[in-house]
């Protein structure tokens, strides 16, 4: 069952264009990375999700319902935490942690909201005025997880979190996901997507430049090879399938790129030579990523 | 001396980031001294006309809003200044000079400008010395130039002895307020609850004040306000209450001083008390939530209108005296007898009374602007509430404000203006007043037009609401074209006490405030949220 469907979303603020023809879609249960950098437009086909902003063209839909025109019916079923957490001064952390819920029609289970905040490490009786931006997040993030929802939207959730209360995050992403509800996180934390997600969308410059199952992704993305030899390998070089030869100057050391499938032909060639050590990684997601990023870079 | 070092670059610092927010507050309290001796030397040169103001002051509810009457016998333009402004400019110079203090030393540790300049060879102290140094100038600069409008613009009866002593009481106060409001920013553990508290207890002396010249005097005496309109300038000119509160604070500045080097950064001596885990059910209802974010603005605006009516409900009995002879008034209301004069002049007043109360249903709109660019509308437009909904709930409470501030004060003003004078019943003046009720939902639907349509525009309210606050003013004083006046709700609603019908009116303009009520809910719906 498809809980998100993006198809051909563009959106444009003023001449600026935020996204051309953006195309993406979340099935039931997953967890979807959507990453992208600052700019891209991760936030804006956000807003559009939650029916904040309306797309100048393209079809939305949430649950098969139009994100537009259905929201009140959707949003009961949703659960966001936006990047930068603005809160009422004045309130106390605690207080606003019930206000979200009661805004989603949910009524608040004490138990697992006490239990969250023990979680996060989080005192709720102080106003918000005084918390850091790691504890507003906090206080949205509980009101998140302390009530069901089939959807969560995450926009750079554990930017402000230590380390410690970044696993409390993971710990209740894989909960939600256990029972069956689809996330959508938005992340600049690549080994925290890489954790915790399914499925890819890398966004740049508002358009779609990958997206797909992680594991697919890195299959058809190339191995990072590391060799060490007392011979004399620079003829590598001359293959096409081997890509960023590099010989380390004055040592046994070989590094380039190959891509996965082609591994067989890798070790047909190394045979009978005299080598010390074989290191083979599958590119990571920051590879990748940068790949995306980095304009040009990556072609080769 | 060490803790002191530096406090000199920190001072000239900090002045260019002051200077403009210190001459601001500089000419609004100047000028209000300089609106007040320039009125009453010329507005009221006459002796005859200022026996009658002694007279109309005589009360205690003007009494309560000014002090007791002083030189009564007497009653010199010198007098009359000293009387109706002391406390005014007494309490304004001790607002300006608290957010002064605040801002430079509280306001900038929760910045973190201190930590960075504490880290730098500054002394501990130097902050702290520089900000009191900038109230020190301020209150030096703001007494002699007052001393000198004095001086040049004041009468025969105004001495040289008076105008400085009315200079060093508004600086007195200046300086008094300043160091408390250092003392508690000591104390508290937020810039605001320093605020809030430094304003409180001005309250409470501006109370303490009216309980004692009402009955117990030596309350007066204990209010630093009593204390220093007890000098009496221009009548009996006492200098030792000067004397006094200057002492205090001297006491004042080195207990904080001394506290101050008691206490970390960015916090206050006092533990920030514990709020609630738990959300109350008001604040879980929507209307509840709003109420919750306008509490403080309203409770104000009430109590504020209340004071006012009751002020202006007890000078109704003395409309005749008051009116004969100032030409300015005289022109305004153009009519013969008594009964008419007074009836005109309850309608301005209630007119006016009115328009004000526009005011903090306004602000109610205006806050639904303000969660919208801080990125707080997003959890109510992520959640179960629709945008008509959400829309629906700020004005219900806008209208609902004005409603309540609507009574409430025509209550106030219709008894007490009904009771000291015998031509108009209470019940009467109480619907004059009922009728401007469409007139100001017009304005909330304004509001709600601007908002659905182009958030961005909404401050034109306050221009919208300042034109007709000029219509109904000067509307009989000037020759204005009459499309012009038809433009302003308030000058279309009839006059009540006049006998105009008043059904077809009200009901078209209450037909127009649903309108654009509606059209303002149309273009919410269709527009995108602001971000901040």
């Amino acid at each position: 069952m498809t809980i998100v469907k993006i198809e051909g979303v563009s959106k444009s603020f003023g001449k600026a264009e935020a996204l051309k023809a953006v195309t993406f879609k979340m099935e039931k249960g997953e967890v979807l990375g959507f990453i992208g950098p600052n700019g891209a437009g991760k936030s804006t086909t956000i807003r559009i999700l939650l029916g904040m902003i309306k797309a100048d063209s393209g079809s939305v839909s949430i649950f098969g319902k139009d994100v537009w025109s259905d929201a009140v019916e959707i949003h009961k079923q949703v659960a966001y935490v936006p990047g930068d957490v603005s809160l009422w001064p004045n309130l106390t952390g605690g207080e606003v942690i019930d206000l979200f819920l009661s805004l989603r029609d949910q009524a608040v289970d004490h138990e697992k909201k006490a239990t969250l905040i023990e979680a996060f490490d989080f005192d709720p009786t102080k106003k918000c005025r005084s918390y850091s931006k790691g504890n507003r997040q906090k206080v949205a993030l509980i009101a998140a997880f302390a009530a069901e929802a089939d959807l969560y939207i995450f926009d750079e959730p554990t930017s402000g979190l230590d380390p410690l209360q970044e696993k409390v995050f993971q710990k209740q992403v894989e909960r939600v996901k256990k029972e069956g509800a689809s996330v959508l996180l938005s992340s600049h934390i690549l080994s925290e997507v890489e954790k915790l997600c399914d499925t890819i969308a890398i966004i740049r410059n508002g358009e779609i430049v990958e997206a797909g199952q992680l594991h697919q992704l890195r299959y058809l993305k190339r191995s990072e090879i590391s060799i060490e030899s007392t011979d004399h390998l620079a003829f590598l070089e001359k293959n096409d399938w081997i890509h960023g030869f590099i010989h380390m100057s004055g040592s046994n050391q070989y590094k380039f790129q190959i891509s996965s499938n082609k591994m067989t032909t890798l070790i047909a060639t190394l045979q009978g030579l005299n080598i010390q050590s074989l290191d083979s990684q599958p590119q990571k997601l920051e590879d990748l990523f940068m790949r995306h990023y980095e304009k040009g870079v990556g072609e080769s | 001396m060490n803790a002191f070092k530096q406090v000199g670059l920190l001072y000239r610092f900090g002045f260019k980031k002051e200077w403009l927010k210190l001459s601001f507050w500089l000419l609004g309290c100047l000028g209000f001294v300089f609106v007040g001796v320039f009125a009453y030397t010329t507005i009221y040169a006459a002796p005859s006309d200022r026996e009658a103001m002694a007279v109309a002051m005589s009360n205690p509810a003007m009494e309560a809003l000014f002090g007791n009457m002083i030189g009564a016998n007497d009653y010199t333009v010198g007098a009359m200044y000293s009387h109706t402004m002391t406390i005014m400019t007494l309490s304004l110079v001790a607002i300006s000079s608290i957010l002064l203090i605040i801002r430079n030393t509280r306001v900038e540790e929760e910045n973190g400008r201190i930590e960075l300049l504490q880290a730098l060879p500054v002394g501990r102290l130097a902050h702290t010395a520089s900000a009191v140094s900038h109230l020190l100038s301020y209150t030096l600069v703001l007494g002699c130039l007052s001393t000198l409008l004095l001086i040049v613009f004041g009468d025969a009866s105004m001495s040289l002895e008076g105008a400085v002593l009315s200079g060093s009481l508004y600086s007195m106060s200046s300086l008094f307020f300043g160091s408390l409001a250092l003392l508690l920013a000591q104390l508290t553990s937020s810039s605001r609850s320093a605020t809030a508290t430094s304003f409180s207890l001005l309250g409470v002396f501006y109370v303490l004040r009216i309980i004692g010249d009402a009955s117990a005097s030596f309350l007066t005496f204990l209010s630093p306000l009593g204390l220093l309109y007890h000098a009496e300038a221009f009548v009996t000119n006492r200098w030792w209450p000067v004397v006094i509160l200057l002492l205090i604070s001297l006491v004042l500045l080195y207990i904080a001083f001394y506290l101050q080097t008691k206490r970390d950064l960015g916090s206050g001596l006092l533990p920030a008390r514990s709020g609630n885990n738990h959300a109350s059910s008001i604040l879980l209802n929507p209307y509840g939530f709003v109420l919750r974010l306008m509490k403080t603005p309203l409770i104000i605006w009430t109590v504020s209108m209340m004071i006012l009516a009751l002020t202006y409900g007890s000078v109704m009995g003395d409309v005749e005296s008051l009116i004969a002879g100032n030409e300015v008034i005289e022109q305004i209301i153009v009519g013969e007898s008594t009964n008419k004069i007074i009836a005109e002049f309850l309608t301005i007043i209630i007119a006016v009374l009115s328009i004000a109360t526009v005011i903090p249903a306004v602000q109610v709109m205006i806050k639904l602007v303000s969660e919208e660019k801080q990125d707080r509308l997003q959890y109510q437009i992520s959640g179960t509430r629709s945008r008509a909904h959400i829309l629906t709930v700020f004005m219900a409470v806008s209208i609902g404000s004005l409603l309540v501030i609507q009574v409430v004060q025509l209550a106030t003003f219709a008894i007490v203006a009904g009771s000291v004078q015998d031509f108009i019943t209470i019940k009467e003046i109480f619907l004059s007043g009922i009728v401007y009720l469409p007139a100001m939902s017009i304005f909330v639907g304004i509001a709600a037009l601007l908002y659905g349509w182009k958030p961005k525009l909404i401050s034109v309210i306050w221009m919208i609401l300042s034109y007709n606050f000029f219509i109904l003013y000067f509307g009989n004083l000037f020759d204005m074209p009459e499309w012009l006046k038809f433009l302003s709700p308030f000058y279309l609603t009839p006059d009540y006490l006049g006998g105009e019908s008043v059904f077809l009116p009200l009901i078209i303009m209450a037909i127009s405030a649903i309108s654009f009520i509606v059209i303002g809910i149309i273009g919410f719906k269709k527009r995108d949220l602001m971000q901040g």
